[in-house]
């Protein structure tokens, strides 16, 4: 009889469990989005820069499944919300508490269940949508990835199945707690959090702590390795969820002790609104700040990696292109660049070696990348030494004079004078006369530097296949690989860190749609509620455009902390990469802006469907 | 000043409904005055258009037809924004239900109206003492809505309504949800109110025990004033005289 009850009233209020499923199945798919990749060991391991990848996501399972543990317990708290009045009302006609327990526990599981359900299908269709979306744009086949991941569909069934046990143990626990009456009038209460200053300074100081020793394992992940990443992790994680609970409730009460600022114009209701609930807002914001940091995280990492390619790239080449014996189709392609500085070098290559003339070499010295200490970048220098003797051999073989060490780099990288491209010859640097003595055509090498490497990809393209072919009529053989010039590094480092970057946008998408879900959640689950403080103002004759107003400033402070402390947890966790990364912060400012311009775009949508649940219609 | 208008309302009719559907007169052509410091009462069975008639004068509903002055200023003319406007200078309100904001303290909810019309802060918190006190209320001043009984939050709400100094204070059956005892001490509150202050006060109820602290009632029927009646005597003959009258209702 009460199961066909609770029924009938979850049908009539359809619109509100239509929220909370929206909550719950959200953060499944993502959970579960998360896990295809996680799950996917060959995966991530044969894409990943990082050598303990299947431990990082194991971490970030951990960190996930915390967020989560957080956000279900309020998610579902809202459940209890929607019905303890209506149980209130059950009991007074004589219903058993002991009926109204369970009949809670069921309910709240059966939802859990549905949501999961739900949950699982949206998940798999974004896992799918998001990878192809990243597939096709990074140009990444993506080999292995499955967006139908079964090993992840079995943990994120366990984990939630798990969850919603608990989140319905503690529904019924807390209904069974309850008296009627409080039942009843339960929708008016205000939670309310203690706001000691002794406490508050105490648990602000102990999240300042914890955030501080997260932090400096971060930064120092290298020493500390797995287990800082471990220790990271849980203090930032309770850390920020300590920042809000012990500082937010405390910051507002200040605020609403300020006679002045309070008293003035609809203020007092504005942070009336913040107080009201509190410890569930505390909540809210701290998972919001969470994942703001891992989205953003995620994205800044991926990004962080594109830009790098080029200056992985670029590490031991001071030249952008090299072109031995130009064809008429090389000339073309470097003519379509915008070239910064252009030498010609000529050389003669016959049966045993080939021949640069030093003269050249002197008259115009190349650019090359030389670091005097061994862990120093190598830095872009001009090639300065002299060359006193006549002739030189590039390794000095027998009594040969051995080529200088900054001349030696010059033509073995910068030019390319490698086996990939001439075969089995020696390199040699000759005098004018001797040069002369020698029986070949001569040939000429170009080095070039461009203004952006990056925009003349499909040129450089059509240069290194001529070179490939080039190195064919020396090697007599197929050459796939015609010696290490700044282009052919360019593609290999793209090849192995486009799996990462696209990790990194695949989860940094997954995220912050997460966090744009929660805060979403927040905001339905308490219009219901509102609409009738909004319509009392607006009966007691305040003006809408004050109304509006107010429901600005309210949501802008519901997005600015979050979002200002996951962002600080983003810059400094760049940090940890930069044991791979040459510079992890290069055009940090891309990914924070978009993230800026996106979670404004967000604020601002939230606030307009915000107007229209709550704000009464005009008559 | 005792003779002065402070409502008046001229042939005024409301209709639900569109002009192509189902239409329903809630008013047809109700017309009436409210001189300052009158306390009247508006009667009538379910149905009749007592809220209505109470939106439309508040300046929450339009009327179809009509028009309405408060205090000298014809308000069926008015936009929306300066009706909000109006309404925060010249109207007290209170309600059967939400009446008070439940996410702020006694205190805010009355210092309300007052901040809404830049009141500075240090001038706010005396007019708030002084109506809590007319209203007995000033010990819960600290206290949220959910903590403090229904009499209490009605008191209170009383005092918000109040506080600004409107031209008149409209009262939706504001006993409607009290025991009778709180509805005792609310109507004796607002009694004091109108003789002692000055206050103007219309109030709608279907109680007529609180209608009979009224001077003047108004009772509506199907849309339409069917009856008025004055209070000359006592409060107890008025009471007789009020059910003497619902009686003939039930007719
Ligand atoms: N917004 C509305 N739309 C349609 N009909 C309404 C609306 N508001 C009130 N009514 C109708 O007008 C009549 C008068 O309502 P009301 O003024 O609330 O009566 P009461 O005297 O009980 O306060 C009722 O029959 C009611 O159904
Ligand atoms: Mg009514």
């Amino acid at each position: 009889m009460l199961l066909k009850l609770s029924f009938s009233s979850m049908r009539k209020r359809f619109k509100d469990y239509l929220v909370l499923l929206f909550g719950l199945t959200i953060s499944i798919a993502i959970f579960y989005m998360f896990e295809t990749l996680a799950q996917n060991k060959t995966f991530i391991e044969a894409n990943s820069m990082i050598s303990s990848i299947v431990f990082v996501f194991h971490v970030g399972t951990f960190i996930l499944g915390a967020i989560t543990v957080f956000y279900i317990f309020y998610a579902t708290s809202f459940m209890l919300t929607l019905r303890q009045k209506e149980m209130g009302m059950y009991m007074t006609l004589g219903a058993k508490k002991h009926k109204i327990t369970q009949l809670m526990f069921f309910e709240t599981f059966f939802i859990g269940l549905i949501s999961l359900v739900v949950g699982l299908v949206i998940g798999f269709g974004l896992a799918k949508g998001i990878a192809e979306l990243f597939m096709w744009q990074l140009d990444f086949n993506g080999e292995g990835f499955q967006s139908f991941y079964l090993s992840s569909i079995i943990t994120t069934v366990i984990f939630y199945i798990i969850l919603f046990l608990l989140t319905s143990i503690v529904n019924a626990w807390k209904i069974s707690r309850k008296s009627v009456l409080s039942l009843l009038h339960a929708e008016q209460k205000q939670d309310f959090v203690k706001t000691k200053g002794s406490r508050t300074f105490f648990g602000v100081l102990l999240a300042v702590i914890l955030i501080g020793v997260g932090y400096y394992a971060m930064v120092n992940i290298a020493r500390f390795m797995q287990l800082g990443l471990i220790l990271a992790a849980v203090t930032i994680i309770i850390g920020t969820y300590l920042v809000f609970i012990a500082f937010l409730p405390y910051f507002v009460k200040r605020l609403k002790q300020n006679r002045t600022l309070n008293e003035k114009g609809i203020n007092s209701f504005t942070l009336g609104q913040l107080r009201f609930r509190m410890l569930n807002l505390t909540k809210v914001l701290g998972t919001v700040a969470m994942l703001v940091a891992l989205g953003l995280g995620a994205m800044t990492a991926g990004i962080s990696f594109y830009h790098n390619i080029e200056k992985q790239a670029s590490t031991f080449h001071a030249n952008d292109v090299v072109i031995h014996q130009p064809s008429k189709e090389d000339t073309e392609a470097l003519a379509e660049m915008n070239v910064t500085e252009k030498n010609v070098y000529h050389y003669k290559v016959d049966g045993d070696g080939v021949y640069f003339l030093k003269k050249d070499l002197l008259v115009n010295p190349p650019l090359i990348k030389h670091s005097d200490e061994t862990f120093e970048l190598p830095e872009t220098t001009r090639v300065e030494e002299s060359l006193p003797e006549d002739n030189y051999m590039l390794y000095g073989e027998n009594d040969a004079n051995r080529l200088p060490e900054l001349w030696s780099t010059a033509i073995r990288t910068e030019m390319n004078a490698s086996y990939q491209l001439f075969g089995a010859k020696d390199i040699y640097v000759y005098g004018t006369s001797e040069y002369q003595n020698i029986v070949s055509d001569e040939q000429q090498v170009i080095l070039a530097t461009v203004d952006d490497f990056k925009n003349y990809l499909p040129q450089l393209e059509i240069i290194n296949q001529n070179q490939l072919e080039l190195a064919e009529t020396y090697r007599d053989d197929d050459v796939e690989n015609a010696g290490n010039t700044k282009y052919s590094n360019y593609i290999a480092f793209k090849a192995i860190a486009s799996g990462t970057i696209f990790m990194g946008f695949f989860l940094g998408v997954a995220f912050l749609m997460m966090m744009a879900s929660v805060l979403m959640f927040k905001l339905l689950s308490s219009a219901a509620s509102d609409i009738h403080r909004y319509s009392m103002l607006r009966k007691i004759g305040v003006r809408k455009s004050l109304l509006v107003k107010s429901i600005y400033r309210e949501l802008f402070l519901l997005f600015l902390f979050p979002a200002l402390v996951g962002l600080v947890h983003v810059i400094v966790g760049m940090q940890m990469f930069s044991f791979i990364i040459i510079e992890p912060y290069l055009k940090i400012w891309i990914p924070i802006s978009i993230f800026i311009v996106i979670y404004g775009i967000y604020y601002w949508i939230t606030v307009q469907m915000y107007k229209r649940i709550v704000l009464p219609k005009e008559v | 000043m005792m003779n002065q208008t402070v409502v008046n309302v001229k042939d005024i009719h409301k209709v639900f409904g569109k002009r192509n559907e189902n239409q329903y007169h809630a008013l047809s052509g109700v017309t009436f005055d409210i001189k300052a410091g009158e306390f009247v009462g508006i009667m009538g069975p379910s149905g009749a258009g007592k809220t209505t008639l109470l939106n439309v004068i508040s300046t929450l509903d339009k009327p179809t037809d009509g028009t309405i002055e408060i205090a000298g200023t014809n308000i069926t003319s008015m936009k929306q924004g300066q009706l909000a406007d109006f309404r925060s200078e010249q109207l007290g309100f209170i309600f059967q239900d939400f009446n008070l904001l439940e996410n702020l303290t006694i205190y805010e909810n009355i210092a309300l109206p007052l901040s809404l019309q830049g009141v500075p802060s240090r001038k706010i918190k005396p007019s708030v003492v002084e109506v809590a006190k007319k209203l007995g209320i000033e010990t819960i001043l600290e206290k949220y809505p959910v903590t403090v009984s229904g009499g209490q939050k009605q008191r209170a709400a009383a005092a918000r309504a109040l506080v600004h100094e409107p031209a008149i204070i409209l009262a939706d059956e504001p006993t409607g949800a009290l025991d009778s005892k709180s509805a005792k001490s609310l109507m004796d509150a607002m009694v004091h109110l109108n003789e002692n202050h000055d206050v103007s006060i219309m109030m709608v109820t279907h109680d007529p025990l609180s209608a009979s602290y009224c001077e003047r009632i108004l009772f509506i029927h199907d849309g339409s004033l069917y009856k008025e009646i004055h209070r000359d005597g006592s409060r107890s003959e008025f009471h007789h005289q009020i059910l003497d009258v619902l009686a003939d209702f039930a007719e």
